[in-house]
């Protein structure tokens, strides 16, 4: 038939054809590879998916509780510093007017189950409801919190100690109706009993697994804050007049808002300026996540090619007999296409459950570090399925479009003879442009980061610039054979050893795709390792330097940076007396906003020691030193210290004037020095604490640091503040240490995790290439065999190939890191959390890492060597 | 002295029988052409007498040691220390140099480095290759390869070489080189010599010719030069 016969459905039939015969019976031949290629390619979707379903999930845990009682508001009213007074809701209702507005008063107040305090933080959610239960005319039907539906009463209306949870809660707890809970609020111990269990409603979010909804007049008395509010919520009831409205509320409390200092924003808008302070990390977990289908897809190109050389004479006939290069290349796509599809589903059902289990590692973290969130139900919306599904797709293409133009490329003529090309990518041995690109790659380290307008900063040149130099490792790697080579051949006293060197001293692709996958895999968690030893030690130093008290005492919840609970005066001024202690230092702390950033405002004391005051880790220390230097005047601007994130985040320096919103108005702090801190990359401004005693009328303290008597028995003391204060949590100098360590490894554990899916994945694929190489050395088997190598001495020659290999990756890896670790810490880093960290390469890890992977490698290698021996020779008869 | 005793020798794949009671001898230095249509038995005769292959029945001996029974371990020994082989396709390891493959057997068999160096040139010599030792194995033409598998076959000074179609990849005038060189070193070292062939120009070199078909040694005549 001549190439004129060809006509629209020819091409077609011919692409099943090789489909149905080539391919699939390929694959079907080869189950057990089949298998690892899918899974690899599932694993590396499943990582991705979970991490982005689990980061979403933690997102939106984040939520105005009253949205899943009273459903979402219109608008939220709050002030910029401290609480606001319930006289608001006058002003509120007289600027409203006539408009059919519902008005909600929300009271939140932070508790610890007793039992638990540091694992159990509770939010007591104080609202007005009675106006909850006339919410459905505002909401099309509101849930029902007391009465029939919720199994309440209305006989907790003011009281103190009872409140309605949700079925999450009473599931999480095990507990029913009528049944008491011991919570700690403030630095008292309640018996709290449960009013009802507010049923779930399909229409609407779950209520969170750690609400308790009160009453607010008993909220407010429980919690010491009569007549004061959080915030204040606005709902405009439904109808035609709904938009009218919401614009007419809108504009009112404008500029109600505006004249006061306070903040009029949607849920939305909340939402969102919340959950930005954990945008960095997120993303930085989303790219690791990408890590394991990055060193799958090195890994997939490496089988698919290896099924190229395979299968090099049949494709040699196919073309013989009149299949063109393109059938050829397109039969290959197809494979790339339906493995991907495959692996992809796979993936996404693992991903699936996967994410169960990091949602609450990712919560934990978030919870730790940026805001108050539950641990949410993950759902995977059609949305991910189709990104991930595409994600597994375009990474499978991607892996078979060179092994494609490869097959392509095989001519005919060899047909007759078995092909001794090893493959791979030919621009891997393209190191003058490894050289170009790692240039290029430090320079983009130094474009300055781009600022989005929702006031985040992402540190473009820093990831371009960590992409840039992972692709100059893939072709640098090859630079490495043969040193290694001559390292490995060096004596020659074992034949094997110097054999498996001659193979690195004239690399086929296949050793330079294994060694550059290792390098990748090896390159991005060593660098990741570097930086969490950067963070350890500097995060060490700054514990060291800032714990230098005894005693820490603070009110139960401190773990979380969203804690409120506070200790009254009279606790801590009666701690103060007891005897053994000879000093503390005390720290209020509160959240403020300008403009849509929130930060911590603290107001310190520091109990007229001259010393103390240097245990901050100063970045820029104040020029007038000595314990009282945040005293020292008595009129505007008064002298403040701030954290390295709040100085980033608001652009300030020694010098600069904050406008400081306080209950008692707006006032001028000048910054007199900066200092580090590891705690939370929200941000934090330190002035003295009679100043926040005076504009916040409060004289309550959120954490001390207790310095003890010289000699004093420091167990015993604090055993002697627990009994008397069994509602605080007092620590030894020791253990909260111990505990900040502990905290800061749970933080890290999901990196951990995601680094050694990527080595064992790089490990697995170095196994296969290596599979894949003996395959195509058979007659040189064959030849060893005849010469009288064993079985054992060709798999010693395997597993030293293996190792050198498992080498070549490790240097070329460990070199890749030091530049990583540079840019995650002095770029990336500093950039994204404004945290300064000290460069700091954990050599002992290192070393286990290179023991375990050489070890792991050439154990594979030896095992792939040892199978492969007994391959049937070529026969030439 | 007997080199190479093949008595009964059979051998079956899937029930299939290749050689049928195979039986034959060669002395010390004596050289034999294995002749025959392909798929008469001659390559698996090979792969037992070179321990690559198993025979089902009958014995094989070299140099006075019986292959039966010996163990993987065993028969990789022998086939380090007494018997080589030559390929129609050289098989030289491609990443090695030249001298690295007429070297390599030498380390197989544990020989030290100071002795491998003396013994190295003198063996690259005796082949005429001493301009190209340092050549990688695609850099060398037919002639060369084969001078280079038929030096890396002497380096153990075995007691029997199997060579498989030999000249078979080579143009005639090489090929003619190659004979007479595998004749001169067989003759100045004692070597026995079983040469697989097709090319009835092989049998110059040789003293006998064994005939094969399907299987069975039919005819066993002394060459006539």
């Amino acid at each position: 038939m001549g190439a004129s016969d060809s006509n629209s459905e020819r091409p077609a039939a011919i692409g099943r054809l090789l489909w149905s015969r080539i391919i699939w019976r390929h694959w079907r031949r080869e189950p057990r590879l089949t298998f690892v290629l899918v899974g690899i390619l599932a694993l590396g979707v499943a990582v991705f998916l979970a991490v982005r379903l689990a980061n979403k999930a933690a997102v939106s845990g984040f939520g105005m509780f009253t949205e899943s009682i009273a459903g979402e508001s219109d608008f939220i009213l709050r002030p910029r510093a401290g609480t606001l007074q319930v006289e608001v809701l006058r002003q509120l209702r007289d600027e409203a007017g006539a408009v059919p507005v519902g008005i909600f008063p929300v009271l939140e107040v932070s508790a610890a189950l007793s039992e638990r305090p540091e694992n159990g933080l509770l939010k007591l959610l104080g609202a007005d409801l009675v106006a909850l239960q006339n919410a459905g005319t505002y909401a099309g039907g509101g849930t029902s919190v007391s009465g029939d539906s919720a199994g309440g009463d209305d006989s907790i209306l003011g009281l103190p100690d009872r409140g309605f949870v949700g079925a999450a809660f009473a599931k999480r707890f095990g507990m029913e109706k009528d049944e008491q809970l011991s919570v700690i609020v403030n630095d008292q111990i309640i018996d709290f009993t449960i009013a009802g269990v507010v049923p779930e409603d399909p229409n609407r979010p779950a209520v969170p697994d750690n609400l308790v909804l009160m009453d607010l007049p008993g909220l407010q008395k429980l919690s010491g804050l009569e007549g004061q509010l959080t915030r204040v919520e606005l709902r405009i009831a439904p109808g035609t007049q709904a938009e009218q409205n919401r614009q007419r509320i809108g504009a009112a409390m404008w500029d109600l808002a505006a004249a006061h200092g306070w903040v009029l924003e949607t849920p939305e808008d909340r939402k969102s300026s919340v959950t930005q302070m954990s945008a960095a990390f997120r993303l930085n977990l989303t790219i690791l996540s990408g890590l394991a289908l990055l060193v799958g897809i090195y890994l997939i190109m490496q089988a698919m090619e290896a099924a190229v050389v395979k299968r090099r004479a049949e494709i040699a006939v196919l073309r013989s007999l009149g299949v063109t290069p393109a059938q050829i290349r397109a039969a290959w796509l197809w494979e790339g296409l339906i493995l991907g599809v495959v692996g992809a589903i796979a993936g996404i059902i693992l991903g699936r459950l996967m994410a169960v289990g990091l949602v609450v590692a990712i919560s934990r973290t978030v919870n730790t570090l940026y805001y108050e969130t539950t641990t949410s139900a993950v759902t995977l919306e059609t949305g991910e399925m189709a990104f991930s599904l595409v994600f597994g797709i375009v990474a499978s293409l991607t892996a078979a479009l060179i092994p494609a133009r490869e097959a392509s490329l095989t001519a005919p003529a060899q047909s007759m003879r078995q092909g001794g090309q090893g493959g791979g990518l030919a621009l891997l041995r393209n190191w003058p442009l490894g050289l170009l690109l790692l240039v290029a790659g430090i320079a983009f380290a130094f474009v300055p980061p781009r600022v989005l307008a929702s006031g985040s900063i992402v540190p473009v040149g820093g990831y371009v610039a960590a992409v840039v130099l992972v692709l100059s490792a893939s072709l640098l790697i090859g630079l490495l054979f043969r040193p290694l080579a001559s390292l490995l051949g060096r004596g020659k006293r074992d034949a094997m050893r110097h054999y498996a060197a001659s193979q690195l001293r004239r690399p086929e692709g296949r050793h330079r795709l294994t060694a550059a996958g290792l390098a990748v895999a090896i390159g991005m968690s060593a660098a990741m390792a570097i930086l969490v030893a950067s963070f350890e030690s500097t995060l060490t130093g700054w514990i060291q330097q800032l714990l230098k008290a005894d005693i820490y005492v603070a009110a139960a919840g401190s773990n979380s940076v969203t804690n409120e609970n506070t200790l009254s005066a009279v606790t801590w001024q009666e701690l103060e007396k007891m005897e053994g202690i000879a000093g503390m230092d005390k720290l209020r702390r509160y959240k403020v906003s300008i403009g849509d950033n929130d930060f911590f405002l603290g107001g310190a004391d520091y109990n007229d020691d001259p010393e103390r005051f240097l245990q901050l880790m100063w970045l820029n220390p104040p020029k007038v030193k000595g314990p009282n230097s945040l005293e020292v005047r008595e009129t505007e601007p008064f002298p403040g210290w701030i954290s390295e994130s709040l100085a980033r985040r608001f652009s300030l320096e020694v010098g600069s004037e904050i406008p400081l919103p306080t209950p008692d108005g707006t006032k001028r702090i000048e910054v007199t020095g900066i200092f580090a801190e590891y705690g939370n990359e929200t941000g934090t401004l330190v002035i003295a604490r009679n100043l926040t005693r005076d504009w916040f009328q409060d004289d309550r303290v959120s954490n001390m640091a207790v310095y003890a008597d010289p000699g004093a028995d420091i167990d015993a003391l604090l055993e002697q503040i627990r009994e008397a204060f069994p509602g605080v949590v007092a620590r030894s100098n020791e253990n909260l240490k111990a505990e900040s360590i502990r905290i800061f490894h749970q933080t890290f554990a999901v990196t951990y995790a995601l680094e050694a899916i990527a080595v064992i994945i790089a490990v697995a694929g170095l196994g296969l290439a290596l599979a894949g190489l003996l395959l195509e050395r058979r007659g040189e088997l064959t030849t060893l065999k005849s010469l009288g190598a064993t079985r054992a001495d060709i798999a010693r020659a395997s597993m030293w190939e293996g190792i050198a290999l498992a080498g070549a990756g490790l240097v070329g890896g460990y070199l890749l890191s030091f530049l990583l670790g540079w840019i995650l810490i002095f770029v990336i880093n500093p950039q994204s959390f404004g945290w300064t960290l000290s460069y700091r390469v954990p050599w002992l890890s290192f070393i286990g890492l290179a023991i375990i992977t050489l070890i792991t490698a050439g154990a594979v290698a030896w095992a792939v060597g040892h199978r492969n021996a007994n391959l049937p020779g070529e026969r030439e008869e | 002295m007997i080199a190479l005793q093949v008595s009964k020798v059979t051998k079956s794949y899937d029930k299939d029988p290749v050689l049928r009671g195979v039986s034959f001898s060669l002395e010390a230095g004596e050289r034999a052409a294995l002749m025959g249509p392909s798929g008469s038995g001659k390559s698996t005769l090979l792969n037992c007498i070179g321990g690559i292959d198993r025979p089902d029945e009958g014995e094989i001996t070299i140099q006075g040691r019986s292959l039966k029974g010996m163990d993987e371990n065993e028969l990789c020994q022998i086939r380090r220390s007494m018997v080589s082989t030559v390929f129609q396709f050289f098989h030289l390891l491609p990443t090695l140099t030249a001298a690295e493959n007429i070297e390599f057997p030498l380390q197989l068999s544990g020989m030290e480095e100071k002795e491998r160096r003396e013994l190295l040139p003198s063996l690259i010599e005796e082949v005429g290759l001493s301009h190209r030792s340092h050549a990688m194995p695609h850099e060398l033409s037919g002639g060369e390869m084969q001078r280079v598998a038929i030096a890396r076959a002497l380096s153990i000074r075995p007691k029997l070489i199997l060579a498989d179609e030999p000249t078979g990849n080579l143009d005639s005038a090489t090929g003619e080189i190659i004979l007479d060189l595998l004749e001169e070193l067989s003759e100045r070292h004692g070597i026995a010599m079983l040469l697989v062939t097709h090319s009835p120009g092989v049998t110059r070199i040789c003293d006998r010719t064994l005939e094969m078909q399907d299987g069975v040694l039919v005819d066993q005549s002394t060459a006539v030069v």
